[in-house]
């Protein structure tokens, strides 16, 4: 009950600025500005949100009405604050609300989109190349020969190992908890720092060249630059691995972000992957980013992940059972 | 009607398509068929990303004491909302309910934490300002 309470009163801000911002002609909005006199991002943000990057079955509208957005929000808290079943996979866990970490707890962002992916309109991936679909079935395969993820501490997902995870991007996607970011300008750079294993993104915004196609990166390479008040960063040069792909994408992927000041708390982060190797056409998505609560804490991730021994030494116990019982 | 049954469907789709997830599978680290519940006192709070820590010494029926590590949430958020590990005195009882690890140790995720005397150990929605949080 309590639990409940919480997330129905922490959820309850968020909607009073869903209604207020719906309300608000946001054309008239003046961007504030730093004395090279570019947009002011500075400061702290979240992208949290209830809202899929693909639009799911049964939806075939670009936007909910306010009342079904407010019904939901309510649901999924509501959802989220409640206590699994005992003895079921998802209750092998501890509760994300007593620790403040459901979804309500966060400076959550409201979305009339029924999707994230915004183009194409119908909020879907556009259809997968043949040689997408064979560059992801070898990937599947080299996956596979490498043995079960508990194998080895190689084997185990980037996140697990403290590499990277949906925060870092690029492009940055928030995940359940945790989707903190704060944005520093200096003339010819902005760095973003991702809260969520702690990454720098440090970003020229001085048309340096950009890296040599032989140069390659799991984060890829990228270049800033300012189309108006909107700051635009191409990525190219990203790595191709079979552990991790970015929803498929090749290596040859480029990743346009543009960051654009909305309100005094929120700014629209778009993205465009531009993949002709994977996919037919282009696509994007656009995720609102609010104004969060800084400083950004540390994330040492390694110090505190005792789980990648926990999860191998347990693997291991199993295996050992597993033979005594012959 | 109908069309009241066809938009909580589709918004039931849309719920289920952004679930929550996690730094790791839990489910692999500790042990469904080992659920359990200890009563102990805290010896230690690790609060270090991705997860926080507790110390627990956990007393037997003989007098014995041992000592427990149970996985909790992540900090980041906590710290957030006013939560630090000053924010638990050393040597408060909990009951935790959980499971142990797979490896066998004495290690578990702390599913739910209770304080002893029955209160809810509800540490961001107890925290200031934990509510109506504003940038």
């Amino acid at each position: 009950m309590l639990r409940r309470l919480v997330a129905a009163t922490a959820l309850g801000s968020a909607i009073a600025l869903l209604l207020v911002s719906t309300t608000t002609a946001q054309t008239s909005y003046k961007v504030p500005r730093l004395a090279d006199g570019h947009p002011d991002f500075q400061g702290f943000w979240n992208n949290t949100t209830y809202t899929p990057l693909e639009r799911p079955k049964g939806i075939d509208r670009e936007f909910f009405t306010k009342e079904e957005v407010v019904e939901q929000m309510k649901r999924a808290a509501a959802d989220e604050a409640e206590q699994t079943v005992p003895g079921t996979v998802a209750d092998v866990h501890y509760d994300f609300t007593q620790f403040g970490l459901d979804r309500s707890q966060a400076p959550l962002s409201v979305n009339l989109r029924t999707s994230l992916i915004v183009d194409p309109p119908d909020g879907h991936f556009p259809p997968m190349t043949e040689e997408g679909k064979r560059l992801n079935a070898a990937r599947a395969e080299a996956r596979k020969r490498a043995g079960a993820i508990t194998d080895s501490d190689q084997n185990e997902p980037l996140s697990v190992r403290c590499i990277l995870m949906d925060r870092d991007g690029p492009p940055m996607l928030a995940g359940a908890y945790n989707n903190n970011y704060q944005i520093v300008q200096a003339p010819d750079t902005v760095m973003i720092l991702v809260e969520m294993l702690h990454s720098p993104r440090i970003i020229p915004t001085n048309a340096r060249p950009a890296l040599p196609a032989s140069i390659r990166q799991i984060e890829g390479s990228s270049r800033g630059r300012w189309d108006g008040d909107t700051l635009v960063i191409e990525t190219t040069n990203f790595k191709d691995m079979f552990m991790f792909a970015f929803q498929g994408a090749s290596a040859d992927m480029k990743l346009t972000e543009r960051f654009t000041r909305v309100s005094d708390d929120t700014l629209t982060y778009r993205f465009t992957v531009d993949d002709p190797k994977v996919w037919t056409r282009p696509w994007s998505a656009e995720v609102p980013w609010k104004k969060a609560i800084g400083p950004i804490f540390e994330h040492a991730c390694h110090e505190g992940n005792y789980s990648l021994t926990n999860l191998l030494r347990g693997s291991r116990e199993d295996e050992r059972r597993a033979r005594e019982k012959k | 009607m109908r069309t009241t049954f066809v938009v909580i469907v589709a918004l039931g789709a849309w719920l289920l398509a952004a679930p929550l997830v996690a730094h790791h599978a839990f489910s692999s680290e500790f042990d469904i068929s080992k659920p359990l519940k200890l009563r102990g006192t805290l010896t230690k709070w690790e609060m270090i990303n991705p997860h926080s820590w507790f110390h627990i010494d956990v007393k037997g029926p003989d007098g014995t004491v041992t000592p427990w590590l149970i996985e909790g949430g992540s900090p980041n958020q906590l710290i957030r909302l006013g939560v630090t590990k000053k924010a638990l005195p050393i040597g408060a009882e909990f009951i935790i309910e959980g499971y142990q690890a797979r490896d066998g140790t004495n290690k578990a995720v702390g599913r739910n934490f209770t304080l002893a005397d029955g209160r809810s150990f509800l540490l961001g929605g107890s925290a200031p300002g934990a509510t109506g949080e504003k940038p």
